[in-house]
């Protein structure tokens, strides 16, 4: 999945962008992504990765690089976001490790 | 004429300020050490603003709305931006902004053939919130913030950079008032891997190739060598951030870059290090 395959009007890279942005859509992601995957049309492909946190198939399916250890940061949170910290651990299992599904 | 008194280009990965006391002793050290006498030497040449040259991260130009460059116009930033604020572990800071010296860039670059756009609602993440807190923790110093893209293809390739920058710095000559002292700040980098593999990798022979070549001030060598593709394959998601570098490269011209320091940080995943050009000397080849 490397930089130059990711795929710019991908439902997800639009909610992701605006994810970061908004209190109302960043505030308990993990809860409520649900409602926003609804709100931006994402695909059952893209869904199904989102509900497995599949952070290696999100990548897989077009959403940029940069996104990804922004996503696991969504789903863990991002303080003290060191090598051993539960969104750096999930991103290293899914996409480093290979192993995709972290739920 | 106004003129650019320093530059820099220095690394700005989160760990630096989240989680720093990860990484070994002699890392921490080494990092808070050379980049506290880089904002010695920043603050020392008493800039009245600083041009500051970044990746936007796809924070502030979607995807589908890209620009190579954004010019930060407003008269005021605050930061970090919220949802990253724990991240960065950075107070949040109010630092002035000058409108004034944006909107002449803004102006200058478009009218160069620049693809550059403008924003006066920038959101900072770590662009700009680790640089600032280690080179003016007082804030005290405006900044006219210029995001540019790293990392959604098509990027501007190096050379493109590197001309942006002997852009700017004709404008910083010809067009911004009498005796405004300017510094420039290109900042990302070194190697790094967010979004890909290597992300708990960091590619040390890269970096220290790079920071060689650098010291060399031998630009057109820079452009020939450092080609996009080595960036890339030196970590695809982030090591291309030293684009910024290279922007900061063409406002300098044949001076040779002096390291300050480097550690191959895989605790803060990233190749961390900064450099700095001496401005008030005349060039060799001037």
């Amino acid at each position: 999945m490397p930089v130059a395959d990711v795929k710019r009007d991908l439902p997800s890279n639009r909610m992701i962008f605006d994810a970061r942005r908004d209190p109302a859509k960043y505030t308990n992601f993990a809860e409520n992504f649900e409602t926003l995957m609804e709100q931006y049309g994402l695909s059952e492909e893209e869904r199904q990765a989102f509900w497995d946190i599949d952070i290696k198939r999100l990548g897989e399916l077009g959403v940029h690089p940069y996104f990804l250890p922004q996503v696991s940061r969504l789903f863990h949170g991002g303080a003290y976001n060191h090598n051993n910290s539960p969104s750096a651990q999930a991103y290293g299992k899914s996409v480093v490790e290979g192993k995709g599904k972290t739920r | 004429m106004a003129d650019i008194v320093f530059a820099t280009g220095l690394s700005h990965a989160p760990g630096l300020t989240g989680w720093l006391d990860q990484a070994p002793e002699h890392e921490q050290k080494s990092l808070t050490e050379g980049f506290n006498r880089l904002g010695e030497l920043l603050r020392a040449s008493k800039p009245d603003v600083i041009v500051g040259i970044a990746n936007d991260h796809v924070l502030n130009m979607p995807l589908d709305d890209l620009h190579d460059f954004c010019v930060g116009t407003a008269e005021s930033w605050s930061g970090p931006a919220e949802w990253f604020r724990d991240w960065v572990n950075v107070e949040p800071y109010t630092v002035r902004g000058a409108s004034a010296i944006a909107r002449k860039l803004f102006e200058g670059l478009g009218a160069r053939g620049f693809d550059t756009t403008s924003k006066s609602d920038l959101l900072f993440d770590d662009n700009w919130s680790v640089p600032l807190k280690y080179l003016t923790p007082d804030y005290d110093i405006p900044l006219v913030p210029i995001h540019m893209n790293c990392v959604v293809p098509p990027v501007p390739s190096p050379q493109h950079c590197y001309a942006f920058g002997l852009a700017l710095k004709e404008i910083v000559e010809t067009e911004l008032p009498d005796g405004l002292r300017v510094a420039v700040m290109g900042t990302g980098g070194l190697s790094h891997d967010p979004g890909g593999p290597r992300y708990f990798d960091v590619d040390e022979a890269f970096d220290r190739w790079f920071l060689a070549l650098l010291e060399q001030g031998d630009p057109e060598r820079v452009l020939r060598e450092c080609t996009m593709e080595k960036m890339v394959a030196a970590g695809d998601g982030g090591t291309s951030e030293l684009i910024a570098w290279i922007a900061a490269m063409g406002a300098v011209g044949t001076r040779p870059a002096k390291t300050i320091c480097y550690e191959p940080s895989v605790a803060l995943r990233c190749g961390m290090g900064c450099v700095y050009w001496e401005m008030e000397k005349e060039t060799a080849n001037v």
